[in-house]
Parts: C-alpha cells; sequence; structure tokens
C-alpha cells in the first residue's frame, strides 16, 4: 500500500465501532470535510465494520483493520479483515420497490456504502478482504 | 439518542435526537414497542433532531412500521432532514411511510 496510510486495527466487534469512527475523524479534519460529509462517512464505515464484525469471523472472532490517507481533499479508505470472502460490490441489490409486507430485511446497509462512496473497490490478497474506496463523491458533497 | 414520548388523543408522538445507529437502533425498536403493548395504535416520529441513521435504524422503523400496519395502526415520520431524509429518499423507503414537515399536520391526518 501507498505510504501515508495511517491504520487501526482492533477486534471486529461493535464495541470497536467509536473508536475506528474516531480515528476516521481524524482523517476527515486533514481532509477538510464538511459536518454533513463527516456523518455519511460515519454511516459508511459502520456499515462496512458492522457487517464484518457480524459475519466475517463467525463463530470465531478476529480483527479489522481500517487504514486511510488524505488525498488533495478526498479520504482513500481501506478496510481490511482475514475472515470469510465476501465481496460487498457483488452482492445483489435489495429490491426496494415493495410494499411494508414484502420488504427485504438485509442489504440495506451494503446498498447505502456502494451509493455514497466514490470509486468501490474489492480483492482478495493473501486471505484478506481488501475493501477500498474514496470519500467524499464528488457529486454528494456537503448534501 | 434521546427518545421523549408524549401521548396525544389519538397517537403517541415520540421524539428521536441524536444518532440511530447500530447500538441505538433497538432502544428506538423498544421504546415504539412499549408504547404499542399499552394500546396505541399510531405513533408519530418527530425526527427534526434526528442527526444520523444507518440501516440498523431504518430497519427499526420498517418493523415498527409493519407491526402497526397489521394492527391497522400506523408509523408517521415528521420533520426528516439532513442525513437521515438523504438516507430514507436514497433507499426509496421514504414512499412506505406518511412522511410530514410537522407533527400537527402528522396529526390532522390520523
Amino acid at each position: 500500500m501507498d505510504p501515508g496510510f495511517r491504520r487501526l486495527s482492533l477486534p471486529a466487534s461493535l464495541n470497536s465501532l467509536q473508536a475506528f469512527l474516531e480515528f476516521a475523524h481524524t482523517g476527515a479534519d486533514a481532509a477538510g470535510l464538511a459536518a454533513a460529509d463527516r456523518d455519511q462517512l460515519d454511516l459508511v464505515l459502520e456499515e462496512l465494520l458492522v457487517n464484518v464484525a457480524r459475519y466475517a469471523y463467525q463463530p470465531g472472532a478476529g480483527d479489522v483493520e481500517l487504514a486511510y490517507a488524505v488525498e488533495a481533499g478526498k479520504l482513500l479508505v481501506q478496510i481490511v479483515d482475514k475472515g470469510r470472502i465476501f465481496n460487498p460490490l457483488e452482492k445483489e441489490e435489495p429490491d426496494l420497490r415493495g410494499n411494508l409486507e414484502n420488504l427485504p430485511v438485509g442489504g440495506l446497509g451494503i446498498f447505502l456504502f456502494r451509493h455514497l462512496v466514490d470509486s468501490p473497490s474489492y480483492r482478495r490478497e493473501q486471505d484478506c478482504n481488501i475493501v477500498s474506496f474514496r470519500f467524499p463523491r464528488p457529486d454528494l458533497l456537503g448534501t | 439518542m434521546q427518545i421523549e414520548p408524549t401521548q396525544l388523543d389519538k397517537a403517541v408522538l415520540l421524539k428521536v435526537i441524536g444518532r440511530m445507529d447500530a447500538e441505538s437502533a433497538p432502544e428506538f425498536e423498544q421504546a415504539c414497542e412499549r408504547s404499542i403493548a399499552q394500546g396505541a395504535r399510531h405513533l408519530i416520529a418527530e425526527l427534526s433532531g434526528l442527526q444520523y441513521v444507518s440501516s440498523m435504524g431504518l430497519r427499526s422503523f420498517l418493523t415498527v412500521a409493519q407491526k402497526l400496519k397489521s394492527q391497522n395502526g400506523s408509523l408517521s415520520l415528521c420533520g426528516l432532514q439532513g442525513l437521515p431524509r438523504q438516507v430514507f429518499e436514497m433507499t426509496k423507503l421514504i414512499g412506505l411511510f406518511p412522511v410530514y414537515q410537522s407533527t400537527d399536520e402528522a396529526i390532522a391526518k390520523l
């Protein structure tokens, strides 16, 4: 990975979420993100990290790493886990056209991640899931 | 996240303030469940103080709305703004709820 990335590795659990968000805020400040963009960033990170916490290592446990670099007012973000293979970009989008009775329960978090970030990508490397993206999306800036 | 319930004539008003995330979303669901258990059929969520909602929060809104609908009730949303409005619109879930600018408007429609 490029130098200039800051990294934080913690157990993949809901209890780590707050520490990850605070770590990411340092990056958001360095990139000069507006408050509205920071909330969007929190949302994207929550969706991805909660997903890793819930599914990556079940029934066991493991760590997840959040890394970011600041580049021209944007954040490059990477989330790495060593859990089971999961490509969030391949997951089918939930069908949200239904009515209350027949809505799909899952998939909303991944849907939000895909729609709120710029250039999302996934690769599997040395038994790791590596999800990368840029933030914010230029067309959603400050919305 | 803070939830302030107020009993009205035909509904219970739940003022939700702060951030509804993976950790706090169940609290909203439980607050709604309590009102439903006490006989409420119409809930009005006042969301002008809601700063943040993630997919777990969306799921809680849906679960409560489904439950109320099956009992001929409703969950109305008022004062949606900022990121929560963006998230409800982006997922198109906004179309599944009665949405109002103000609680007065929501009460008048009951």
